[in-house]
């Protein structure tokens, strides 16, 4: 325990220098900025802004991006609330009565209680990855091979059972991904694979490249189909603090809601997207009165809202500790301090303790500046989200293309971003869900790697995977899940939670 | 939807174009990650050689794909929508002209200077802006011209980005 506070204060230390808190400040704010926009989620945000985090030291580019990743998260909610577009999967519950609530004029009240519940999310969050941390990484240095392996066998089935929509087509992307990772020189033997003999394949497919056209691109596409799903807000925006009735109302949501949203965003396999939908049902389930949700409930926006935000800093914990990105914004992440120099993974603590803590601390100050620039800022992101569509898809357009190419300064990179924007509008057009795939290719190169040294140690044993305790118990878990999610009972549960 | 369907229909036809489109899509892809790798060596157990997982994957991700569309044949479900060919056009024809000017290019005979942000700015943002349906041509052109210089002065001074503004005028 005061080891704990002891690592708190280190990291505070290093967040607390005057350069650290304003790029955490101008992370957020710029975060938020992108975020808005609707159709641009975290993931297109991220990387359209990781180059401007190059010039900076590790950490501070490290602490800008928590800001960016928070700012981001937030800019969705707000989208969601204000237009009734989710940027991105997670905020698709705050649309349901955020934006009945910002329709009822109460626009200002549902803001105010995301910001709140965000920030209270945040403050638990951060106290739970410090908590963890340390233990974690101590758990992380019993694992070879093989436990590495089944640990990403299991967060692809977790992946597959929580995505939205077929099991069967989840896991066709996660397939699909897994294979587009092996494309590239083979880590081994150097050999060429599936690259069309093309030069700039050869380091394999860049992740942000493929990030940015499934999701910002074919976005975009998406979005100039649907132009009537557009509903800017006109009312008022009205007080931005909840009352004392609503604070009541909320307060329980939101405790609850963090709960859950902390606990799933642990889970390898994006369990972070669950936790608002999760909280969400269970706040309807235990209502007086359910019929009011979707009518404007505040509760169903301070519940999913502290969900929403725990999951999302919880989320940190899988790639810290055992360096998994367990979603695809994470996988970002791993690139943006793979550019640093920096292999996240257990050896972070112990060799850049000065980072980790001070990254874990500027989490809460990311969360601290929300509070203190969106609230006041509110009027700029209305006004900003009143621009037409046909200027702002343009915008999104430049960004992206600029911040695709800053990231390798490789003009090639834009137009294959374009191709895959055609690859994930083609996706969305057969109704497959990509977040999955991402997940699969994050983790295939990793899995093929570990799984390679596995068999070696194994002398071409599979039975490795089931000899070792951990190993085993891992491949058990996943196997339970698949088992569960498959059962017809089940199914149709899962069907409801996604649905509502 | 199609798995967890318990709808079970009588006779083999296409109840859902869209998985059935789906389907069809993974085992192409497959079959053409299985031309692509059909030089690499699978290797061992021992020793997995570069094949071995891009075409044990391709298989288990054509085996999905038929799965699929045999589904498709018994469970109802989504019928593909239409294609909006002007988005893709205009869109994604935008940044594949954004990545083949801001620095020049060479495809056989046909050569283009490095044009740099100052042209591909402008270029990008108009072409783009001609997929909407609502297109004003006039507002589009200021707001592309307006939205370079924001770039140029973000990108290019307050970040410090290398990226090319007009090489062949400014020479930056």
């Amino acid at each position: 325990m005061s080891e704990m506070f002891a690592n708190l204060g280190l990291g505070f230390s290093v967040a607390l220098s005057f350069q650290n808190i304003a790029l955490a400040f101008v992370g957020c704010l710029v975060g938020t900025l992108v975020g808005v926009l609707p159709g641009v989620g975290p993931i297109a945000t991220i990387a359209m802004l990781l180059p401007i985090t190059f010039g900076l030291d590790p950490v501070g580019a490290l602490i800008m991006l928590a800001g960016i990743y928070y700012g981001a998260q937030y800019g969705g909610s707000t989208t969601a609330i204000l237009v009734n577009i989710p940027g991105e999967a997670t905020s698709v519950v705050t649309t349901l009565d955020g934006h009945q609530m910002a329709r009822q004029g109460r626009a200002g009240v549902a803001l105010g209680t995301a910001a709140l519940a965000s920030f209270f999310a945040g403050c638990v969050a951060t106290v739970v990855i410090a908590a963890l941390g340390a233990p974690l990484t101590k758990l992380a240095l019993l694992f070879g091979p093989a436990e590495y392996f089944s640990l990403m066998v299991m967060g692809l089935c977790f992946a597959v059972v929580l995505a939205r929509g077929s099991i069967l087509k989840a896991f066709c992307m996660i397939m699909l991904g897994l294979l587009l990772s092996t494309v590239g020189t083979d880590l081994e033997t150097g050999q060429e694979r599936m690259t069309f003999g093309f030069p700039p394949l050869s380091d394999g497919i860049d992740f942000a490249v493929l990030a940015m056209g499934v999701f910002g691109f074919a976005e975009v596409l998406r979005n100039l189909e649907n132009p009537e799903a557009r509903d800017v807000v006109r009312a008022k925006i009205g007080r931005l603090l909840p009352g004392w009735s609503d604070i009541k109302q909320a307060a329980m949501p939101v405790v609850r809601g963090t709960g859950i949203g902390a606990i799933l965003g642990i889970l390898p396999g994006n369990g972070a997207v669950l936790g608002p939908f999760a909280s969400y049902t269970v706040e309807k389930k235990i209502a007086k009165d359910p019929s009011r949700f979707g009518k404007g409930a505040i509760e169903g926006v301070a519940g999913p809202e502290a969900a929403n935000n725990a999951g999302a800093q919880t989320a940190f914990i899988p790639l810290l500790t055992l360096g998994i990105p367990p979603n695809a914004v994470m996988a970002l992440m791993v690139g943006a301090m793979t550019i640093h120099g920096i292999i996240p993974g257990p050896q972070v603590m112990t060799k850049n303790p000065d980072l980790f803590w001070g990254m874990i601390a500027s989490m809460w100050i990311g969360n601290l500046m929300l509070l203190v620039i969106n609230l006041p800022l509110v009027g700029l992101w209305v006004k900003l989200l009143q621009v037409p569509y046909r200027l702002m898809f343009p915008a999104i357009l430049i960004f992206c293309s600029i911040g695709i190419y800053s990231v390798n300064n490789q003009p090639v990179d834009v137009a294959f971003t374009a191709l895959f924007g055609l690859f994930g509008y083609l996706l969305i057009k057969l109704g497959f869900e990509p977040a999955p795939m991402l997940l699969g290719f994050v983790l295939g190169k990793l899995m093929e790697e570990k799984l390679r040294q596995a068999l070696i140690i194994s002398r071409g044993s599979f039975m490795t995977f089931i000899e070792r305790p951990i190993s085993a118990g891992l491949l058990l878990v996943a196997v339970a899940i698949l088992v569960i999610a498959l059962m017809p009972a089940m199914s149709k549960k899962r069907e409801e939670v996604f649905t509502e | 939807m199609s798995l967890n369907k318990i709808e079970a229909a009588q006779g083999w036809r296409i109840r859902s174009t869209q998985d059935f489109a789906g389907g069809l899509f993974m085992i192409g892809l497959a079959a053409l990650a299985l031309f692509l790798a059909r030089d690499l060596p699978l290797g061992t157990l021992r020793q997995i050689g570069p094949g071995m997982l891009p075409k044990s994957i391709a298989v288990i991700c054509a085996a999905l794909g038929a799965l699929l569309s045999l589904n498709a044949m018994r469970y109802k479900g989504e019928k593909l929508s239409g294609w909006s060919w002007r988005g893709v056009f205009f869109v994604l024809g935008a940044a594949v002209v954004f990545g083949l000017t801001i620095r020049g290019f060479e495809i056989g005979p046909l050569k283009v200077p490095q044009l740099g942000m100052l042209v591909s700015g402008p270029l990008v943002v108009f072409i783009a802006g001609l997929a909407a349906e609502d297109v004003r041509l006039k507002e589009l052109a200021i707001f592309a011209v307006a939205m370079t210089t924001a770039c140029a002065l973000l990108f290019k001074y307050a970040l410090s980005l290398p990226i090319p503004l007009a090489p062949w005028l400014l020479g930056i």
